[in-house]
């Protein structure tokens, strides 16, 4: 059994990744060299958080089951029906990072394999930066922001997208285990839904839908999603492996039917490919 | 990977069922979770919160929810009740100065209106340490031969040694699906 995950500040790592391409493909590479004495070496991790494209002043939901016009973020109004009948990835975020209104806060993102038990990618923010005394979530991630380049500055959406880069054997997994933990602040929060969406192009790989109900004030909670890989044929694997990126996936954070956080991420099954 | 074995008992039962994890702070709640689905127990801290997992199969979902037990969080199993099919009551077989604050704990909680239709699964945990006591003195400090109002089941496991883990399970989840689906 071998961890290959690795454990990064994902604000840190935003201003790295945007920085530079390549370095997605530097960590992948260091991830499959620590792999690369265990039986799940095939399964390199790399790990890269790069920023958001867009969202700056409105937003527009397409798809069936929603009407395209266009909206003020801070007024969204979008419903768990919505983006069920979403039929690709969102061009936009759906809501601001402000709509966030209750602090919740994910604190970390793991991703095992139940065959082999081997973590095959782990992202935590250091405990360091969890609950800051007096800071609200704004506050820590412009301190944290401080670090990067102006230009990295000025998108709101650093932390609200994550890039994983794995190599082809993901895709071979039969068991998954998908692990978030996510804190929340002063106030309970009831009704707690997330639903994530994942696509390859316009294509509906899988969705999660799932109720968390209620969260205590202050607490510390984790769910995992333990899910068999979807069956995918041949001509898709090899088509999803030549096209890094183009697997997105949209998640969606609702409190009482209120879309309050959106977070995107893409995914490459390419990595360890020698071209 | 037990809990496939498990899981292949919901076939032709219903989509999706609900299992609650109580007991005691340090009980082992969470070691028995992480057990159960194949997880290193090396480090657990306690539960501030709730962990969840999610275990899908053949389009067929089993979601168990482990509370965190320390006196301050108690108030907050209410919030948890709902739709649940299944109670894990978890024990600390060798903390015998809180045996009965235990079985208060649950009693409490079997008048519960909303965990009326729930069975009941009594896990005497940490069998392996020296000083535990049995499932059977556990279930006469627990009184549980006096439940009439649910199905149970009290077991002698180990989180750490994985005994009597499996079976227990497979008895909860069995019991879930005789009892619920008597309409198809």
């Amino acid at each position: 059994m071998s961890v290959v995950g690795k454990q990064l500040n994902p604000v840190q790592n935003a201003s790295s990744a945007s920085n530079s391409s390549s370095n997605t493909a530097n960590s992948a590479n260091e991830a499959n060299n620590s792999a690369s004495s265990v039986a799940a070496s095939a399964v390199g991790v790399g790990v890269g958080v790069g920023v958001g494209v867009g969202g700056n002043s409105a937003t527009g939901l397409v798809g069936p089951g929603a009407d395209c016009k266009r909206k003020p973020l801070e007024e969204s109004n979008v419903s768990p029906e919505d983006v069920l009948h979403l039929t690709k990835i969102t061009d936009d975020y759906l809501c601001s990072a402000n709509a966030n209104v209750f602090e919740i806060d994910f604190t970390r993102f793991k991703i095992r394999d139940l065959e082999s038990g081997a973590v095959l990618f782990e992202i935590a923010k250091p405990p360091s930066e969890q609950f800051p005394d007096g800071l609200s979530v704004e506050d820590t991630m412009l301190a944290a922001a401080e670090e990067l380049s102006l230009e990295d500055t000025a998108d709101p959406n650093a932390g609200r997208y994550v890039r994983y880069q794995f190599t082809p054997a993901f895709l071979n997994l039969k068991t998954v285990g998908a692990t978030v933990e996510f804190t929340v602040g002063s106030q309970p929060v009831n009704n707690f839904r997330m639903i994530e969406r994942h696509f390859f192009r316009d294509r509906l790989l899988k969705t999660f839908d799932f109720e968390f109900g209620y969260c205590i004030p202050y607490s510390k909670n984790t769910c995992e999603h333990i899910y068999e890989f979807p069956n995918l044929p041949p001509d898709l694997v090899a088509e999803m492996i030549s096209s890094p990126f183009e697997t997105r996936s949209d998640s969606f954070y609702f409190v009482e039917n209120r879309l309050v956080m959106h977070n995107k991420a893409d995914y490459a099954y390419d990595g360890g490919i020698i071209v | 990977m037990g809990f496939l074995t498990v899981l292949k008992k919901m076939r032709q039962k219903e989509k999706e069922m609900r299992i609650l994890l109580l007991g005691l702070d340090n009980a082992g709640k969470t070691t028995i979770l992480k057990r159960f689905n194949g997880e290193p127990i090396d480090t657990i801290s306690p539960t501030l919160g709730f962990n969840i997992k999610s275990l899908e199969h053949n389009g067929y979902t089993l979601n168990m929810w482990d509370v965190g037990g320390q006196k301050s969080l108690r108030s907050y199993w209410r919030n948890y009740f709902e739709c649940t099919d299944g109670l894990v009551w978890v024990v600390d077989s060798a903390d015998r100065m809180r045996l009965e604050s235990c079985r208060s704990e649950l009693e409490v909680l079997l008048q519960e209106e909303r965990l009326a239709g729930a069975t009941l699964l009594v896990l005497c945990n940490k069998q392996d340490l020296p000083g535990a006591l049995n499932s059977n003195e556990i279930k006469e400090i627990l009184h549980l031969d006096d439940i009439s109002t649910h199905h149970w089941l009290v077991a002698g496991v180990s989180a750490v040694t994985g005994e009597k883990l499996l079976s227990s399970m497979d008895w909860l989840i069995d019991d879930i699906a005789k009892r619920i689906f008597t309409l198809d």
